[in-house]
């Protein structure tokens, strides 16, 4: 009798201990175009070269607005999942006091290779709370076929020109719209909006954190969004109800000539399976407006690590980051799901030129890409701009009485 | 003497058998209600950088007087539910009454009638977003036919429409709701009573106005009671569909906004929570007109 509980203990023991060598994390991640199938790959090899740690994917919606409201649910009630989160960049922030501070670990992940801007916004006052994992910036795509058919060289430089080849190409085209954009009631709402605000020569807050949006520039600026619709009928009126994907469904079944979106559109667009404008697609820099340059909005997603979870979570989780953040998964990603890298490196890799040469060509628009305004309590402005600026597209106020609101109400929000 | 202390250890015994349902419904029903109470006495975030700090009733005088945004929501809650709960019922009490004629095939219609009703309402909304879709939705494509609208309106997209299409999908999935509870009350109701009406000459329409509605009464009640405080709360429906944009946002979307968008970022766990007690407020309020002017029983 001894003898058997003696070899139950060691069995246990044995048992026990081999558990505790293998450690499992979640992690979560989007599944916007192809980033679910591409992670899993990684994942994969990732598993295979770490055999002790176990990773399981958290899939999360494709909308900003929905996986931030998962977030404050899963850290507002303590959990240690999931062990690494995908977090916007506009996030750390608002989340900082639940992320594993990474300022000691700048070396480990070689921070210092990576674009300065993106490293930047996560950092939050002195601290590194994630680590960039990819990059994106707003991005006009055309239909090359189209503007050749109808003289146009070169895409349009100004939103004057713009309209102008809309216009041309949509009155000789059947079912064809000029411009498609995301103008639904979300987080790309404010993406777009910042873009016309900044090329017009406005801004939401100024670099002391007061709100500066009320300003002839502002109201012109949100005006031509309005007018994109209404007035020069450019824009489908239903723009107000797209997010990205609705967009480029619209650009991919050939109902579009222009399309704003982020990077990762181009290889959907280019996969004759799916798309039916495959390689007759270009990407360009969105185009300037009265002040005399252009804005692209600066996206992307960064990985920051749970603070509740067990330091054997935490190790695990810092190996997985620098693996998915290191050179050669960062190029694989950029070449099959369309995501910029953050690492300065890449873009020189002959490879992404041959994948996705607009990333190469268009390297000035992604380092010069505009954040959108840093503040703690950045969702609370945005969801005031969201309102103000869609109430102005659906033709429920006028752009000066909108602008003129959001800032009464931006400065209330900022105040309290 | 003997008697009397038996009574009382019956009602020990008794106390002792019905105390597991008691702490359970107080642990689940009644400790998150007064939870919802006291927090909304107080002004705090979930981020610990928003201390909680008492302060009475200013968070209720906030939304009444500073907050034109609760007020629109406070608005677009109870027209949507008047609008809805009044369709639905009209609908349900008409369906219910042709379903319980016999006719061929009654049993599969009556199956087929819950379809609406039993696909999650997340799914349905989705489904008929798509259908509200602009370019490839099918609603969108027989209105611009009929002439309607014009090609490419955005159905969920206009602040004349949008609301509209919103109760257009809550009535398609709950009638059918409606329509059961009210069969259930009609096949109550003795065929006698018809009987003797008819042999007194008694025509359909008074048959139905004086038979059926008043027999149907507190059926309607209870239905009425279920749906309204549904409605009172809607939120599946309209995020999904508009996210409360073109003015549809009602009551639960906008608490969203307060609970979730704001929890790190500023002090509005406890205005969220006097939020929540205002429709809770709300749906006794309703219920109450139902219950005096329906003469309902409660017991």
């Amino acid at each position: 009798m001894k003898k058997l509980l003696l070899v139950i203990l060691m069995v246990a023991l044995t048992v026990f201990s081999f558990a505790q060598k293998r450690v499992t994390i979640t992690m979560t991640a989007g599944a916007v175009g192809k980033e679910l199938e591409v992670l899993y790959a990684q994942l994969d090899r990732f598993m295979k070269a770490n055999p002790d740690i176990k990773v399981s994917v958290m899939p999360m919606p494709n909308s900003s607005t929905e996986r931030h409201d998962l977030y404050v649910t899963y850290l507002a009630a303590g959990e240690k999942e999931p062990t690494v989160l995908m977090l916007d960049v506009i996030w750390p922030a608002e989340f900082a006091p639940y992320l594993e501070d990474l300022t000691n670990d700048r070396a480990y992940f070689e921070l210092d290779k990576f674009l300065p801007g993106t490293v930047k916004s996560a950092t939050v006052n002195g601290r590194i709370v994630a680590i960039p994992w990819f990059t994106d910036a707003g991005l006009l795509y055309y239909r090359k076929d189209l503007l050749e058919k109808y003289g146009f060289k070169n895409p349009p430089k100004t939103w004057d020109e713009l309209v102008k080849i809309a216009k041309t190409i949509t009155a000789k085209e059947k079912n064809m719209y000029g411009f498609v954009w995301q103008g639904a009631r979300y987080e790309g709402l404010v993406c777009d909006f910042m873009e016309y605000l900044i090329s017009f020569g406005g801004d939401v807050l100024d670099e002391a954190g007061n709100v500066v949006i009320n300003t002839p520039a502002a109201v012109k600026a949100l005006q031509f969004m309005v007018d994109l619709i209404y007035k020069e009928n450019v824009s489908p009126r239903a723009v107000t109800t797209y997010m990205e994907e609705e967009a480029r469904r619209v650009f991919q079944n050939g109902q579009a000539v222009f399309m704003r979106n982020w990077p990762y559109a181009w290889s959907l667009l280019n996969d004759p399976k799916e798309s039916k404008v495959a390689g007759k697609v270009g990407v360009a820099p969105l185009p300037a407006g009265p002040a005399g340059r252009s804005a692209a909005t600066l996206g992307g997603w960064m990985l920051g690590i749970n603070k509740n979870a067990t330091p054997e979570e935490k190790e695990a989780a810092k190996k997985l980051i620098k693996f998915l953040t290191s050179y050669d998964e960062q190029l694989y990603k950029a070449v099959n799901a369309g995501q910029n890298p953050t690492r300065e490196a890449v873009y020189k890799d002959a490879q992404l030129k041959k994948a996705a040469p607009f990333m190469v060509e268009l390297y000035g628009v992604f380092i010069n890409a505009e954040p959108r305004p840093r503040t703690a309590k950045y969702s609370e402005l945005s969801d005031v701009m969201q309102k103000y600026i869609h109430a102005a597209l659906t033709q429920q106020m006028t752009a000066q009485k909108a602008i003129e609101e959001m800032a009464k109400e931006l400065n209330k929000v900022l105040g309290k | 003497m003997l008697e009397l202390k038996a009574k009382t250890r019956e009602t020990v015994v008794a106390w002792w058998m019905v105390f597991p349902a008691l702490f359970v419904i107080s642990v689940i029903a009644f400790f998150p209600l007064f939870k919802t109470f006291y927090d909304g006495f107080f002004e705090f975030g979930l981020n610990p950088n928003f201390p909680r700090k008492f302060v009475g009733f200013r968070n209720y005088v906030e939304l009444f007087i500073h907050d034109p945004r609760f007020i629109a929501a406070l608005k677009n809650t109870i027209f949507f539910t008047v609008v809805s709960v009044a369709l639905e019922t009209a609908l349900g009490l008409l369906i219910a009454i042709i379903v319980n004629q016999p006719f061929k095939f009654r049993g599969a219609v009556r199956a087929a009638m819950l379809i609406p009703w039993a696909i999650p309402t997340a799914i349905s909304s989705q489904m008929w977003k798509w259908m509200f879709n602009d370019q490839s939705g099918i609603i969108t494509k027989i209105l611009e036919r009929l002439g309607v609208i014009e090609p490419g309106f955005p159905i969920l997209g206009s602040p004349n429409t949008a609301m509209w299409a919103i109760i257009a999908v809550d009535v398609w999935k709950t009638t059918p709701f409606m329509a059961l509870l009210i069969l259930a009350g009609l096949q109550l109701i003795p065929e006698e009573l018809y009987e003797a009406a008819r042999i007194d000459g008694a025509n359909v329409w008074q048959r139905f106005t004086k038979i059926t509605l008043p027999m149907l009464s507190s059926t309607i009640a209870v239905a009425l009671i279920f749906r309204t405080l549904d409605a009172l709360r809607v939120f599946d429906v309209v995020f999904i569909m508009t996210r409360g944009s073109v003015n549809t946002e009602t009551l639960a979307v906008y608490n969203r906004v307060l609970l979730m968008d704001r929890a790190f970022t500023g002090a509005w766990f406890g205005y969220g929570s006097a939020l929540s007690v205002i429709i809770f407020a709300l749906i006794s309020i309703f219920a109450i007109i139902y219950i005096k002017s329906l003469r309902l029983k409660l017991d």
